[in-house]
């Protein structure tokens, strides 16, 4: 199905070279997002070294990291900005 | 509250579609089990009104919703639409981030999709109550559930007709600024490309290619090779490492280099 000698862009080769430790699962990832994106929301101490990785190295759970994170500031009625930030800038 | 971050958190396998039935109950059910839920018309007759649908501050106590969604009595039924109405919300809320992925699919499957996550999110939800320790607010924690199964649905949608093939896709261009970036990243590139050919295995290029290069959502991958969003990652991790200590030995990568999208 795939050709290994395809050329690829610099961002295509950063991304392939990511380095996502500590491990985590996808599965863990969900266990935890919930209150991962609270910690997120709250402004305060986050932690959690090994989710964020993950949230790096796969993209759908760190697109549905962001979307939960957004939904909360919703009901808390704040912007989510700056909890975006958070969430990426570690 | 102890901060937990490791494997040794692992549920029962949120994001397998093994794990999520979706003949498990149908909308019809859903109907007759959840009255005035979201997107049905029936009378709503209980005498316990349903707990708040948001986090705000007159939402009901984590302890409450699992009391009233746990076992028949006053209020189930009001809790029951009420979870339904969250995860509607949540559903609704994905598939809005998603939008310009979705431009293209009609307001009719926009509208079928985010109901047919919100029912399988609640045959989730309910069947993992007893998992629920607190650590979140309860409607935090149904949202996600709400959300990841919004998503993925969108996901297979959108790639419901398409084929997960390398050679239909055009190849990227490369991107720069002075003349010497522009070398070294293509020299990176290239030796990356290198590093995939003669590292990986089979199976680990196709992953890799598949989920980096053509951007396939992994569930999609997922669908198409028989396994699921856990397995796939694990494949990419493992090929990352290995990709990672070949151009360390190489001299492409220093050992301190993280590799962090900017």
């Amino acid at each position: 199905m795939n050709s290994p000698q395809r050329k690829l862009s610099p961002d295509q080769a950063h991304r392939l070279t990511l380095e996502a430790e500590p491990w985590l699962s996808c599965d863990d990832c969900f266990d935890q997002i919930d209150f991962f994106a609270e910690r997120v929301v709250s402004g305060g101490f986050i932690g959690m070294p090994a989710l964020r990785a993950h949230l790096i190295g796969c993209s759908a759970c760190g697109e549905e990291a962001r979307s939960l994170v957004q939904l909360l500031a919703a009901d808390d009625g704040v912007d989510p900005a700056p909890s975006l930030r958070r969430l990426s800038d570690g | 509250m102890t901060i937990l971050d490791g494997p040794e958190l692992a549920d029962a396998h949120p994001v397998s579609r093994e794990a999520i039935s979706r003949e498990a109950i149908s909308r019809e059910a859903i109907s007759r089990e959840w009255p005035g839920s979201g997107h049905r018309t029936g009378a709503h007759t209980g005498a316990h009104a349903a707990p708040a649908t948001s986090a705000g501050p007159s939402a009901p106590a984590n302890d409450e919703w699992i009391s009233l969604l746990s076992s028949p009595g006053p209020g189930h039924a009001e809790a029951l639409a009420g979870l339904h109405q969250l995860l509607l919300r949540a559903a609704r809320h994905q598939v809005s981030v998603m939008s310009a992925q979705t431009a293209g699919i009609g307001e009719v499957r926009r509208q079928e999709l985010i109901g047919q996550a919100a029912d399988e999110a609640m045959v989730a939800v309910l069947g993992k109550l007893a998992s629920f320790e607190g650590r979140s607010r309860f409607t935090t924690w149904a949202y996600k559930f709400g959300i990841l199964h919004a998503a993925v649905e969108v996901r297979r949608s959108l790639w419901r007709n398409r084929e997960v093939a390398l050679e239909l896709l055009p190849e990227p261009a490369a991107v720069g600024h002075s003349p010497e970036q522009l070398a070294e990243a293509a020299d990176f590139s290239e030796a990356v490309s290198n590093a995939i050919a003669v590292e990986l295995t089979a199976h680990q290029r196709q992953v890799v290619m598949a989920l980096v290069v053509d951007e396939v959502p992994i569930d999609v991958l997922a669908d198409r090779l028989g396994t699921n969003r856990n397995a796939l990652y694990k494949t990419l991790h493992d090929a990352r490492g290995r990709l990672r200590r070949h151009l360390q030995d190489t001299g492409y990568l220093d050992e301190t280099a993280k590799g962090v999208i900017p």
